[in-house]
């Protein structure tokens, strides 16, 4: 276990951390926590021969709220950042709660959320709330920006829409009239496990009738998930036990999880049953975004 | 004075706390010496292949390399810890028998250039089939490993002591069920690592071992050196749980790479080469059968037990023996029959891992029995109770049991946990289950023949009388032995353990001492330690005597303080005495030495399971289900031990508390998997997953009265025998609160959630 030699850049704007990509092409990779990449470059799963890293470009840390956009989580925003973050934990409690169920503390000490999420490793744990939650994503390249919802990003297991001259700036959660949301990881012990099956649900209530809801299911398909047809079966409902578990027995012929050494696809079907069940009945009770 | 005891049976500090949690303590990895270079292994991608040929040219070119070394440059006398079977090699010279298998190695100026190195020795291999299974191994047909060992048959044990088969017959009851263990890794914090300096004819090895002692007698066997002319130095360990009781190919390369280059080669493994490496817990298939009477009396137990090796023998054929000779001492019953096969398989060598061969055969017949108890509407612990062993009884494989509470053990533990009132009457998803179980304090006998004594002390007293150090072999890899004897050693003396110093586990300055592995350096280098302090207190009464003008008949020494028995007002410091007995005679040395007493009977591996003494626990946990998810969370677990005089509370606890976590891992978590090449699935922290903090239960951890007759002060273990009732233990909880038994390890969140399944849809129909 031996990093591989590489180029090291460290642009001190996006520009030229863009234009530094496109001038190296496939062989860079951009460089942030550092948390998945120097990881694979040591196992020899991966060897970028140049690596740009965003430590320079403190912007992009931040996180904010913009009047009119809503609440900007800057890329290298690291996940003990999120979960500390006064902001988040008083408009979107559960991206605090989401990050900090993540690995252990030394890993969200340095990951970042822009990995987190270009990585687009299936089980990744933010993706899953951040979808519930409508976010979209800010891609920064050579020719300029580009916005586009996070669920239209991810394309396959490490594959993304990301072009080869592009860095994610930051994710924007828009203002929204959500009333609860949550996401529940269901790993193999309570701390350091991967999710055998993620499920972030937000959802709109009047009273006790389901007025929106959005269900996003993770490490159960090549990419995070909405899962269409369950959402339908709840909007416009009064909320019950028994239609809750219909939910969620929906949500489990909608998911296509594979067999690994972390779970069966039968298992990991029926425990999106589960979750899908349960993340609604905490988003519903607990009230809170 | 009102205590019996000045330091013994006290919770004083660790002697080495305050280096470790300052970060002061340097272990191995952290020596650094002038002209240090860096080793590694190149090791095998190959589960099994035929090594065609080996090019090292490029690697040696490559600069920075100062040597390249293969099978070649190294002594092709074949080795392993256990005489019975030594079939390892410092590096595979015809083929290689599992992914890891050793083939090179590199010495250079630094990481980086020796990971280049690796890269550039090319390797051509002849890929064979492979087996992974232990049924499979045996079969006609399969895979040869190793040529000397047919149908990969590494050994055989078949053991009959009274009549089972009559017993059999006779039964009033009958049952045999089929159990499965896993493969797990200790997984200590700390890796091995090595440095070696060859300077003219002598050898020194730093390392992170159990066991400076077999180290140096196997690489002076290796290399035909002298033992004198090898010094083996343990520096601090952090763990080792059986792992680190062999010396490795970091040693044995290490040594040749720094003979060949004139200076100093520091080797360690990485954490996916401690995995490959391995030496960890064998996979046992446990069959057993067990006749009751009427009134749940175990009359008769047959065991028929394979287990999968790997691909060398390691300390195996020991483990294979443990697995069965361990289970007639809990219980009592005559008849007992054992047949085992070890196999070989193309995978990691397996060794002995906490507990040795006893955890997983105790998971079994725990389970088994608790079977029993249902079959025969009997409560678990009734059952237990009927046949708990009684002290003063010999077993039928010829181990005399002195000290025995264990029924004390069961019936406080029914009490603190609540067993009476929580038993069948849980809500649904939770259950109680109750393991039980014993362990050696101390091997009988030592791993290779020789009537070496099997534990030595010296303790100097220091010039001026205001410090003492305890010279001993013992060996401390986390566990304290290091606090525990030089408790014993200050209360043998009368001296104060704080003016206490030590230095242990280097052959060339301290005396010898087997190691850290089966328990046993409580009892045995407890035993010399207080020979050695009893000699020193000796020679200080005797001067004393004079000083005091105190007949030594009425002299006694306790916190450093020489007093009259029965004036104590007459009184006089150590330090005084011990001076002045330096002006006058010299240094002030006392000296001690252990070797148990012939132990065993004379069948064949009549050895194995041989102890001067038993310790006995019972443990019982309380678990709830989430009968959705099959989710296990263990909310409490009770602990009681008979381990006799307990020397340092707070040590002895925290050995159980390990047990149990180790215990839990084992469990519901642990288990190393393999892809179908033989490829280690899951060789790290993240996917390996062993208990974090946060899924540890509440843990009571209570004691009961037992003294040891042949132990020092009545002492006995604590290490091991914590952690061979635990699977049991949560085994039989988990049947409790589902009402189903899986029946193999681990216990997983799905496997549980598919037997509750499978139990629903029965029902249904």
């Amino acid at each position: 276990m031996y990093l591989p030699d590489f180029e090291y850049h460290m642009p001190a704007t996006i520009q030229e951390a863009c234009a530094l990509l496109a001038e190296k092409g496939q062989v860079a990779k951009v460089l942030a926590g550092g948390t998945d990449l120097l990881n694979k470059m040591k196992h020899g799963l991966v060897a970028p021969a140049v690596l740009i890293s965003l430590k320079q470009l403190e912007q992009l840390s931040n996180i904010e709220y913009e009047e009119g956009k809503g609440v900007l989580i800057g890329a290298r925003a690291t996940h003990n950042a999120i979960c500390n973050s006064k902001l988040l934990q008083e408009k979107y409690l559960s991206i605090c709660e989401a990050a900090h169920h993540m690995a252990n503390n030394q890993i969200r000490n340095v990951g970042t959320i822009g990995g987190n999420i270009s990585n687009a490793v299936p089980s990744a744990d933010l993706p899953p709330i951040l979808m519930a939650l409508d976010a979209s994503i800010t891609l920064v390249g050579t020719k300029g920006e580009r916005v586009m919802a996070l669920e239209e990003f991810f394309v396959g297991p490490g594959k993304t829409l990301l072009a080869p001259d592009e860095i994610i700036a930051q994710i924007v959660i828009p203002d929204q009239s959500c009333t609860g949301s949550t996401y529940i990881k269901f790993g193999l012990r309570r701390s350091g496990a991967l999710a055998v099956v993620g499920v972030a649900v937000a959802v709109t209530m009047d009273g006790n009738v389901c007025k929106d809801a959005r269900i996003v299911l993770g490490a159960v398909a090549p990419v995070p998930m909405r899962a269409p047809k369950a959402e339908a079966m709840i909007i416009g409902k009064a909320i019950s036990d028994d239609l809750l578990e219909e939910v969620g027995v929906c949500a489990s012929t909608e998911c296509k999880p594979i067999d690994d050494i972390r779970g069966s696809a039968e298992y990991r079907r029926d425990m999106v049953r589960v979750f899908t069940k349960r993340a609604l009945r905490k988003a519903i009770n607990e009230g809170h975004v | 004075m009102g205590e019996k005891y000045a330091v013994i049976g006290k919770s004083v500090p660790k002697i080495d706390g305050r280096a470790k949690v300052t970060g002061q303590a340097k272990y191995t990895g952290d020596l650094k010496l002038p002209n240090l270079l860096v080793g590694k292994i190149l090791t095998s991608p190959h589960a099994h292949a035929r090594i065609i040929s080996i090019d090292t040219t490029e690697a040696e070119k490559l600069p920075g390399v100062k040597a390249v070394i293969t099978h070649k440059d190294v002594p092709t006398l074949k080795y392993g810890i256990s005489p019975a079977r030594w079939d390892e090699s410092i590096f595979c010279s015809d083929k290689v028998r599992f992914v890891g298998d050793k083939v090179a190695a590199v010495a250079a100026l630094d990481d980086e250039t020796v990971y280049k190195a690796l890269k550039l020795i090319k390797v051509d291999y002849e890929v064979l089939p492979a087996v992974f299974d232990p049924e499979e191994a045996i079969k006609e047909g399969a895979p040869q490993i190793h040529d000397e060992y047919a149908r990969n048959i590494n050994t055989e044990i078949h053991q009959n002591f009274g009549d089972v088969d009559k017993a059999f017959a006779e039964a009033h009851h009958l049952r045999t069920d089929r159990f499965v263990g896993n493969r797990t890794y200790q997984c200590p914090i700390e890796p091995h690592s090595a440095i070696s300096i060859w300077e003219g004819g002598k050898l020194t090895v730093y390392s992170s071992t159990q066991s400076p002692h077999y180290f140096q007698h196997y690489i002076a066997r290796e290399f035909g050196l002298k033992m004198g002319d090898v010094r083996v130095i343990k520096t601090y360990v952090g763990g080792g749980f059986g792992g680190k009781l062999e010396p490795t190919g970091l040693e044995f390369a290490g040594a040749v790479l720094s003979k060949i280059t004139g200076r100093p080669v520091k080797m360690f493994y990485d954490r996916h080469e401690m995995f490959a490496h391995n030496r960890g817990r064998h996979k046992q298939i446990m069959e057993i059968t067990t006749s009751v009477d009427k009134n749940g009396k175990i009359t008769g137990v047959y065991a028929n037990f394979m287990m999968d090796g790997g691909a060398y023998t390691s300390l195996g054929i020991a483990t294979a023996y443990y697995a069965g000779a361990m289970l007639p001492l809990t219980y009592e019953f005559v008849n007992f029959k054992f047949d085992m096969i070890r196999a070989y398989t193309n995978l990691p060598a397996c060794g002995a891992q906490r507990g040795h061969g006893a955890p997983q055969p105790r998971y079994a017949f725990e389970c088994h029995l608790d079977n029993v108890a249902a079959d025969l509407g009997m409560d678990p612990i009734e059952l237990r109770l009927i046949n708990a062993r009684q002290p003063n009884t010999v077993t039928p494989n010829d181990f005399a049991v002195n000290s025995c509470e264990l029924t004390e053990c069961i019936t406080k533990a029914k009490e603190i946990s609540g067993w009476v009132q929580k038993k069948g009457n849980l809500p649904s998803g939770k259950g109680i289950g109750i393991g039980v179980g014993s362990f050696v304090s101390g091997a009988g006998y030592p791993i290779y023949r020789t009537n070496l004594p099997h534990a030595s002390a010296i303790i100097k007293v220091h010039e001026d009388g205001t410090a003492a150090t305890l010279y001993t072999g013992a060996t401390d890899i986390g566990q304290g032995s290091d606090t525990v004897l030089c408790q014993m050693a200050a209360e043998a003396m009368g001296f104060r353990y704080e003016n206490m110093k030590i230095v242990a586990a280097d052959t060339e300055t301290t005396p010898h001492d087997f190691g850290a592995y089966a328990s046993r350096q409580t009892l045995m280098s407890g035993s010399a330690v207080k020979q050695a302090g009893e000699e020193v207190k000796g020679q200080m009464l005797e001067l004393a005597s004079e000083m005091m003008e105190v007949e030594v008949s009425d002299l006694d020494c306790r916190d450093s303080i020489v007093f009259s028995l029965s004036d104590p007002e007459k009184a006089m410091p150590f330090g005084e005495v011990a001076r002045e007995f330096f002006v006058r005679k010299g240094p002030l040395v006392g000296k001690g030495s252990y070797a148990p007493p012939k132990l065993g009977g004379t069948f064949k591996g009549a050895a194995v399971g041989t102890s001067p003494a038993y310790s006995f626990a019972a443990q019982i946990s309380e678990v709830e289900i989430d009968e959705e998810t099959g989710e296990i969370d263990v909310k409490d677990v009770w602990d009681v031990h008979d381990c006799g005089m307990v020397i340092n509370p707070g040590l002895l606890h925290a050995q159980v508390h390990g047990a149990l976590y180790m215990g839990m891992g084992e469990s519901i978590w642990e288990q190393v998997l393999f892809d179908d090449k033989g490829k280690i699935l899951n060789p790290n922290l993240g996917e390996y997953r062993m208990p974090t903090a946060m899924d540890m239960p509440r843990i009571t951890s209570e004691l009961v009265e037992s003294y040891e007759p042949a132990g020092p002060w009545g002492v006995k273990e604590v290490g091991e025998g914590a952690t061979i009732p635990t699977m049991g233990c949560y085994a039989n909880a988990i049947y409790d609160a589902m009402g189903i038994r899986v029946n193999s390890l681990p216990l997983s969140y799905e496997k549980v959630w598919r037997a509750l399944k499978e139990k629903k849809e029965k029902e249904k129909a």
